[in-house]
C-alpha cells in the first residue's frame, strides 16, 4: 500500500501510547515529538506539521483532568482528524456525465506524470465503457506529441494533434471541438509541464483554459517532491480553476507528505493516485478511508473504540 | 568546524542549554528550505557539537554564533572535492585518443534527458563531435525526444527503436561511436523507481557492460527525503554490479541539479544530495532552454537557506 511507511511510523508512535500505563506531560511530548518527526521525514509542509502539532497540543491541554485512558484515546483521535482535514478540502470531485462531453484538462509541473497520467485515466474510463479521446496540447516538448501518440494508438484510444501547429491553443481548441462534435464522452487535453515562476508558460495555460472552457482541471503532483510543491499548487489553483489533484509515482520509496500537504492549497479533492508506469497503475482515491488505512485501520480503529 | 568560531574569545562559554533553541531553530528553517531531515539534523548536531564549550565574544548572540557556524559548515559540503570540469575531462580523452561516455540515470520524469540535451550543446559549442545514444527504449516517445534534440542540436543519434535490451544498444552506440570516431557518447537511460529492483538490477548491468567514464545522477530541486534515498540506492544498484571481480566499486560520480528555476529560495535538496553523496553537483538545470545549464553557485544556495 502507498505511503505505508509514514502509516507505520505513525501507528507505532500512537501504539506506544497503548502500552504505556502513565500518560504524563513527558509521554505526551515524546510521542508528539515522534509524529512531528515522522511527518516531517515524509516531506509534509513544515507549516502544517507545526499547525497540526499545535492544534493537537490544544486539545489535549484543553482536557487537562482527563484520565490516563482517554487521554491516549484523545491523542489518537487528534491526529487521526488533523490528517483527514490535511487531505480533505471538503468541496465534492467533479462528477463526469455519461452521455455528455467532458472536457478533462491536465496541468502541472514539468515531468510530475501528466501525459502518463492522461493514459491511464483514458484506460480507467475506457474500461468502463465511456467514449474517451485525446488532445495534446504540448507543443513545447520535444517527442510530447509521440509519446501521446504511441499510448493512445495502444490503447487505441483516438487522439488528436499536430507536428508542425506551434500553438497549443489552438490545437486544443481544434482537438476539443472535434470530438466534442463526434459526441465523445471524455475528451482528455494534455498540457506541457509549467511552472509559476515563468509568467508566460501560465499565461499560456490560462490561455488554452479559456479556449476549451475544461468542465475539470486536473493538477497531478509527483509524491516524491517535498517543500517548494505548496507554493506551486497554490499558484495553479490561482492561474486556473483546478477540481482535482492526482498524486503520481507513489510506488517510489517517496512517503508522499509534500504533494498531500500541497493539496489543501489546491482546495480540490485527490481523486486517484499513480502508482507505475503501466496504464493500469491507477487507483481511485477517498480521504477518509485512506488516513485510516494508512495508520493500519484494524487496529487503530479499536483503539479508537476501546 | 571549529575554526570558525575559535577566534570568537570573551564572554561565556556556550552550553548546551544556550545552543539548542538556536539549534532547533535553524533546524527547521532549513527543513523548511527543504533540507531533508535528517541532514538538518546531522548538520546542526555536528555544529552544535563544535561550539560546544567554545567562548563567544560578548555581545555576540548565540544565533549568530551558530548561523556562521553552519553556513561555514554547509559552503564546505557544497564545495567539490574533485574536479567536475566535464569539458576538460573530454578533451583529455580526445587527447588520449578514446571516445569518452557518460551515461545519466534517475528516477522518472526528473529532467535526465533535457540535461542530456543541455550537454550536448555545451560540448558541441566547446568544439566536441558528440553523439547521443537512446538507450530509453521503455517510455513511450523517448526516441523520438531524443531525435528532436539531436535534430535541434545538429548531432548524430545512435538509436535502435524500442523494447531493445538498453545495454545491449549501448554497447552498440559505442561501438559505432568508435568507428564514426565521435568524441563524446551521452547515454541517455529509461527513468526508474530507485527501490524497483529488476529495473535497478537492469541499470547496474548497463553500467557494468559498458563502463561509462561519467555516472551522472540526475535529481530534481523539487525533491523532498525521497532524494537521499534515491541517491544512496542508486549508489548501491552500481556497486552491487560491479562487485564482481572489480577492482573499485562503482558510484555515481556526478550530480545534476535539474528545476533550480522551480524552488525559489526552498533549495535544500542540493545540500541534501551533496551531503549524502560527497559528490559534487556537476551542473543545475535552470530551465527547459538548451542555454539552461549553470554551475552550482554554492554561495547563493547558501545565501539562499538563510535569507
Ligand atoms: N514509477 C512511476 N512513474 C511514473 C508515474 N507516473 C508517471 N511516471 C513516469 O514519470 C515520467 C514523466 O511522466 P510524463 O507523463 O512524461 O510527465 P509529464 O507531466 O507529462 O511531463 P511534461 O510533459 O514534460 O511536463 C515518465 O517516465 C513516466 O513514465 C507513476 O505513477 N509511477
Ligand atoms: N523548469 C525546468 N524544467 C526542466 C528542467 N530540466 C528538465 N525540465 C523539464 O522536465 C520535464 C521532464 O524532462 P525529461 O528530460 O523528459 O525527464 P526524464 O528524466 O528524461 O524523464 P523520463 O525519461 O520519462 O524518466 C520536461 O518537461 C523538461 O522540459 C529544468 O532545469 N527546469
Ligand atoms: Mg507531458
Ligand atoms: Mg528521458
Amino acid at each position: 500500500m502507498v505511503l505505508q511507511e509514514l502509516g507505520g511510523k505513525l501507528s507505532a508512535a500512537l501504539r506506544k501510547l497503548q502500552s504505556t500505563t502513565v500518560v504524563d506531560e513527558e509521554v505526551v511530548k515524546a510521542i508528539i515529538t515522534e509524529i512531528t518527526r515522522a511527518l516531517l521525514e515524509s516531506d509534509v509542509n513544515i507549516k502544517v506539521v507545526m499547525e497540526l502539532k499545535k492544534n493537537v497540543e490544544a486539545k489535549i491541554n484543553r482536557s487537562e483532568d482527563a484520565s490516563g485512558a482517554s487521554k491516549k484515546r484523545l491523542i489518537q483521535q487528534a491526529v487521526m482528524e488533523e490528517l483527514v482535514a490535511m487531505l480533505d478540502p471538503k468541496t465534492p470531485p467533479y462528477q463526469m456525465k455519461k452521455g455528455a462531453s467532458n472536457v478533462i484538462m491536465f496541468v502541472g509541473l514539468q515531468g510530475s506524470g501528466k501525459t502518463t497520467t492522461i493514459a491511464k485515466f483514458a484506460h480507467y474510463y475506457q474500461r468502463k465503457g465511456w467514449r474517451v479521446a485525446m488532445v495534446c496540447a504540448d507543443t513545447f516538448r520535444a517527442g510530447a506529441f509521440d509519446q501521446l501518440k504511441q499510448n493512445a494508438t495502444k490503447l487505441r484510444v483516438p487522439f488528436y494533434g499536430s507536428y508542425t501547429e506551434a500553438d497549443p491553443v489552438r490545437i486544443a481548441e481544434e482537438g476539443v471541438e472535434q470530438f466534442r462534435k463526434d459526441r465523445f464522452e471524455v475528451i482528455i487535453v494534455d498540457t506541457s509541464g509549467r511552472h509559476k515562476q515563468e509568467d508566460a508558460l501560465f499565461e499560456e495555460m490560462r490561455e488554452i483554459q479559456a479556449a476549451v472552457q475544461p468542465d475539470n482541471c486536473v493538477f497531478v503532483m509527483d509524491a516524491t517532491q517535498g517543500q517548494a510543491v505548496a507554493d506551486q499548487a497554490r499558484a495553479f489553483h490561482e492561474a486556473v480553476p483546478v477540481g482535482s489533484v492526482v498524486i503520481t509515482k507513489l510506488d517510489g520509496h517517496a512517503k508522499g507528505g509534500g504533494a498531500m500537504s500541497a493539496v489543501a492549497a489546491t482546495k480540490s479533492p485527490i481523486t486517484f493516485l499513480g502508482s507505475g508506469e503501466h496504464f493500469d497503475d491507477l487507483e481511485p482515491f477517498v480521504a477518509s478511508s485512506f488516513v485510516s488505512k494508512m495508520l493500519g485501520f484494524g487496529d487503530f480503529g479499536s483503539l479508537l473504540r476501546e | 568546524l571549529g575554526g570558525a568560531v575559535s577566534a570568537l574569545v570573551g564572554g561565556g562559554a556556550l552550553s548546551e542549554g544556550d545552543l539548542a533553541p538556536a539549534l532547533d531553530d535553524m533546524r527547521r528553517r532549513l527543513m523548511d528550505r527543504n533540507v531533508a531531515a535528517e541532514v538538518a539534523d546531522e548538520i546542526c548536531r555536528s555544529v552544535g557539537a563544535s561550539l560546544r564549550d567554545q567562548k563567544r565574544a560578548s555581545f555576540t548572540r548565540v544565533k549568530t554564533v551558530v548561523q556562521a557556524a553552519l553556513k561555514e559548515a554547509i559552503m564546505r559540503i557544497l564545495m567539490p572535492q574533485k574536479s567536475t570540469d566535464l569539458l576538460r575531462a573530454v578533451l583529455a580523452a580526445r587527447d588520449a585518443g578514446t571516445v569518452y561516455s557518460a551515461v545519466f540515470v534517475g528516477i522518472n520524469g526528473v529532467g535526465k534527458s533535457t540535461s542530456l540535451a543541455k550537454v550536448a550543446y555545451y560540448l558541441k559549442t566547446s568544439g566536441v563531435d558528440v553523439m547521443l545514444a537512446a538507450c530509453d527504449t521503455y517510455r513511450s516517445g523517448a526516441v523520438e525526444q531524443l531525435r528532436v534534440h539531436a535534430r535541434c542540436l545538429g548531432v548524430p543519434l545512435f538509436e535502435m527503436g524500442y523494447a531493445k535490451d538498453p545495454s545491449a544498444v549501448a554497447a552498440a552506440a559505442l561501438r559505432h561511436a568508435r568507428e564514426q570516431r565521435h568524441e563524446c557518447v551521452l547515454i541517455d537511460t529509461a527513468g526508474r523507481m530507485q527501490n524497483n529492483k529488476p529495473l535497478m538490477t537492469a541499470l547496474g548491468r548497463l553500467v557494468a557492460d559498458n563502463a561509462p567514464d561519467l555516472c551522472l545522477f540526475v535529481g530534481e530541486a523539487l525533491v523532498g527525503n525521497d532524494g537521499i534515498d534515491q541517491v544512496a540506492m542508486f549508489n548501491e544498484a552500481l556497486a552491487s554490479a560491479s562487485a564482481a571481480g572489480a577492482a573499485n566499486t562503482r558510484q555515481i560520480d556526478g550530480i545534476i541539479l535539474t528545476k533550480f528555476d522551480t524552488v525559489d529560495l526552498k533549495v535544500g535538496a542540493a545540500l541534501s544530495m551533496c551531503y549524502h553523496t560527497g559528490q559534487p553537483i556537476v551542473f543545475v538545470g535552470t530551465g527547459q532552454k538548451y542555454s539552461h545549464l549553470r554551475r552550482l553557485n554554492a554561495s547563493f544556495v547558501v545565501k539562499a537557506l538563510f535569507s
